[in-house]
């Protein structure tokens, strides 16, 4: 194996267009994959260095993330922060610090864990992916860059330059959950984040999405609309966790059976919605 | 491939492998054993060593990815025969049992320390929570790194 530290993206997109490449920012997927013999690269093209893929901006009223910018840098970012608290807020709960301090959000979207905690904010905040190839680059909505588990619609050839969600969620409410084994370092058994809007007691906006039920983090669009409109009655909480239940179809692993995950996700909806009901509104 | 970088102060240069891992680097390139490899996962970081001032697993790092960086061991702590206040504090209040886990939580702690010098119960909690530990159940580990805190605070 050949490691080549590309220093801007004309020298990226060269060792791209080599068989056997493969790109590492962080590594703490890659590295325990290729020790793992899941990933045999004859080429490691390390992308940490390249200036274009760093930085937090706020730009034609999008918060705007390098592909390069560390976990920990995007959690502590003011702009994050204000812009997008939901996105800080599962972070703290992504790895640990050590985690952090190396792994991206970029390489979190692209590794395409069913369980990838970044993942579920930026459904949330509807992020779109910049994808530059040799030809031409273009912003890919995340719903549609998912396409199975550990799978994207990224071509051989194209790397990842930033990530983009529109701001104006300021002042929604979040919430988010995620149950595993373990309080830090946890792969999520089954995960569940939402923001939401309420206005006078009812729910103006909500959006949901959901990890570890589905081959991909997805969101949950129909019961959106379902609830939209809906006064925050005590009613709804078990309503609510009836529809989420029979909304998603779990599989069973090693990790959990069917029935525990489906059962988890209701709860967690249904706390969710509790506890905005006892706030006061 | 030749890699340069700056370890507890001192400039070195050698020939590696491009495979090769941050952790094996330190202990087996350089011969400093202190940092220790548990899981070679990320999972229980006792290989943490500062990169740039950072704490990182270094289990999940290549060499070459740390070739012009600053690198910290826990070797890199004491002041010739005087040991770190961290180091102290962790021996005085009896946070060190097998003493496996220590030098990853003494690098930890001391990232810790260096970025928020007088931490809540939560913030020092936060701040190890990747560093697993067989032996202590914590408590003391938490005393020591209190201690530490206030000793490096008074002696500013
Ligand atoms: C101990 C441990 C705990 C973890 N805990 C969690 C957790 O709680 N939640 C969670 O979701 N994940 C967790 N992870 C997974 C991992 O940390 C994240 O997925 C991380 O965000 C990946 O980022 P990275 O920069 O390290 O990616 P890398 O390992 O460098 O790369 C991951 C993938 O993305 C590709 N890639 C990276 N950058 C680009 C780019 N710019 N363009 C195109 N492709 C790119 C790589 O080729 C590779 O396929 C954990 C991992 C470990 C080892
Ligand atoms: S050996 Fe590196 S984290 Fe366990
Ligand atoms: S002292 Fe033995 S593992 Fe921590």
């Amino acid at each position: 194996m050949r490691y080549q530290r590309v220093i801007n993206e004309s020298e990226l997109l060269d060792g791209l267009s080599q068989p056997g490449s493969l790109i590492v920012c962080g590594g703490t997927d890659v590295i325990v994959k290729m020790r793992a013999g899941m990933l045999q690269p004859t080429l490691l093209l390390d992308v940490t260095q390249i200036e274009s893929l760093h930085g937090i901006q706020v730009d034609e009223g999008h918060l705007e993330i390098g592909a390069a910018t560390l976990e920990s840098d995007i959690m502590h970012s003011p702009l994050v922060n204000q812009h997008a608290p939901l996105l800080a807020l599962v972070l703290r709960q992504l790895g640990s610090v050590q985690i952090r301090n190396r792994g991206t959000l970029a390489g979190n979207i692209v590794n395409a864990s069913p369980a990838a905690d970044g993942a579920i904010p930026l459904l949330l905040y509807e992020a779109e992916v910049q994808v530059v190839g040799p030809a031409q680059e273009q912003w890919v909505r995340l719903e549609s860059f998912f396409t199975g588990p550990g799978k994207t619609t990224l071509s051989s050839g194209e790397f990842v330059r930033a990530l983009r969600m529109p701001i104006g969620t300021d002042g929604f409410r979040t919430f988010f959950h995620k149950v595993g084994k373990r309080n830090a370092l946890t792969i999520a058994i089954a995960s569940l984040g939402l923001l939401l809007n309420i206005e006078q007691g009812a729910i103006q906006e909500i959006r949901i999405a959901v990890g570890s039920v589905a081959p991909t983090p997805r969101r949950l669009r129909k019961i959106e609309s379902q609830l939209t409109g809906r006064a925050l009655d005590a009613a709804l909480p078990l309503e609510a966790r009836d529809l989420i239940t029979g909304a998603i179809a779990p599989i069973s692993d090693i990790r959990a059976t069917a029935a525990y995950r489906r059962n988890v996700i209701g709860d967690l909806f249904a706390r969710a919605l509790r506890s905005h009901l006892t706030q006061p509104l | 491939m030749r890699i340069q970088c700056t370890v507890n102060g001192k400039s070195v240069e050698r020939d590696i492998s491009p495979d090769l891992r941050l952790l094996d680097f330190i202990r087996e390139t350089l011969q400093l054993t202190g940092t220790k490899e548990g899981c070679g996962e990320g999972e229980c970081g006792a290989c943490t060593v500062l990169l740039d001032g950072k704490a990182v697993n270094s289990c999940l790092v290549l060499a070459m990815q740390a070739d012009g960086s600053v690198i910290i061991t826990v070797e890199g702590l004491a002041d010739g025969q005087a040991l770190h206040p961290i180091q102290e504090a962790y021996v005085e209040v009896g946070a060190v049992q097998c003493g496996f886990c220590t030098p990853g939580f003494i690098m930890a702690t001391y990232a810790l320390l260096q970025d928020t010098p007088d931490p809540s119960e939560e913030e020092i909690l936060a701040g190890l929570e990747g560093n697993l530990c067989r032996c202590t159940g914590y408590s003391k580990i938490l005393d020591a790194v209190k201690l530490a805190a206030r000793r490096m605070r008074e002696s500013r």
